[in-house]
């Protein structure tokens, strides 16, 4: 009689534990159902649309997001650099490529929340297109780090996990079909202040 | 051994049903989504800004930090509702919401007539009532029909540097969020 009510204690906790932490698991990662990955850049067109799946949904419902529609624009969230390791607030990287049609785009570099990060000086660590030096080819070349930097300069400071965050606003790759030949710049870590 | 292998089992397959009810109770009964954050913060038809530039933590998160962003709740069972913002700056877009946070129908400068924000959301039904007699003043406005009754509209403007601020500020603080009479 004891053994029967153990066991099945057994497996309602399993259930109710398993299931429960799933989800949560589940909702927390970066990267889930329906994301596009360009290189090292991850977006999720179908994000707070209705057309979007149960795990998004329930995402923006959790995290009270108002996502982008297709006519404002998409972000794309960089965690890892080009040789797969995971982006640090204390090192140094280049970001380096073109970028595909829009009206402009902003490229910020964020905390864990995908809030900006807080240096805590005058100068914000975000970056937009009209601002930028170009390339004789139109590519761009931006520093990433806690040192000022020749050319375009990315504040970031502090030390732990970092991302960056890709904004393209008014473009037509927020429509689905023109995803497919899009390329984005790569990141190249330079180096780390231990 | 038999039975415990039994219950491990059936524990695993409980598993997942919970882990499928959870997943689609959470957007049911989530306190902490938009319409929820925006309904502490202030009333029924009230412009709200989303960003932390207006003092003390941002309403609703992830807005890029080079954008403002302002947002009124609404329902249109009262009637349809206007929203117009005055000024010109570099760029805004604005997306209808439903209650839960799914995005209805975007817009921006480019489709909306002499880059002027002037919009006014309403449901099919009131669509075929204002199409019979268009009033004047609404000659001009991007008409949203949307299916639904409780919504948010929410508009994002562009803030290139820190000259913009206080001229994006004022086109955000001037925006009206109202009930419309026709």
């Amino acid at each position: 009689m004891l053994k029967n009510a153990i066991l099945t204690l057994l497996s309602l906790a399993m259930a109710i534990g398993l299931g429960g932490y799933s989800v949560w698991y589940a909702l927390n990662a970066q990267d889930g159902v329906g994301a596009i990955r360009i290189g090292r850049w991850t977006a999720f067109p179908e994000m707070g649309t209705l057309a979007a799946d149960p795990y998004s949904k329930a995402r923006v419902a959790r995290e009270g997001v108002l996502a982008l529609g297709q006519a404002e624009g998409l972000a794309f969230v960089a965690e890892r650099d080009e040789s797969g390791e995971p982006l640090k607030r204390e090192c140094t990287y280049s970001i380096e490529g073109g970028y595909p049609t829009a009206r402009f785009w902003t490229l910020y570099a964020a905390d864990q929340s995908l809030g900006v990060i807080d240096t805590g000086k005058t100068r914000q660590s975000a970056l937009q297109s009209y601002e930028v030096l170009r390339q004789p080819d139109n590519s761009v070349v931006i520093t990433v780090g806690n040192r000022p930097a020749p050319g375009n300069w990315l504040l970031t400071g502090g030390s732990g996990k970092m991302y960056f965050v890709l904004t393209f606003y008014d473009t037509p790759i927020a429509s689905s079909t023109g995803l497919s030949d899009v390329t984005l710049p790569r990141i190249l870590k330079a180096g780390c202040n231990a | 051994m038999r039975r415990l292998l039994h219950a491990l089992i059936l524990g695993l397959l409980g598993a997942g049903i919970v882990h499928i009810v959870v997943l689609f109770l959470v957007p049911e009964f989530s306190e902490r989504d938009a319409w929820s954050r925006l309904a502490m913060a202030s009333d029924l038809y009230r412009m709200t800004r989303l960003d932390a530039e207006a003092g003390g933590a941002p309403v609703v998160k992830s807005v890029d930090p080079l954008f403002y962003a302002a947002a009124c709740r609404f329902d249109l069972a009262d009637g349809l509702v206007r929203i117009k913002a005055p000024g010109d700056v570099p760029f805004w877009s604005a997306s209808v919401y439903d209650r839960s946070g799914h995005n209805i129908y975007s817009f921006n400068d480019h489709n909306a007539n002499g880059e002027k924000l002037d919009a006014v959301v309403l449901t099919p039904a009131q669509m075929i009532d204002v199409r019979r007699d268009l009033p004047e003043d609404l000659q001009g406005a991007i008409f949203v029909e949307a299916p639904i009754e409780e919504g948010i509209f929410v508009v994002r403007a562009f803030v290139p540097d820190e000259s913009w601020k206080p001229i994006v500020s004022r086109f955000l603080e001037q925006s009206a969020c109202e009930l419309q009479d026709y």
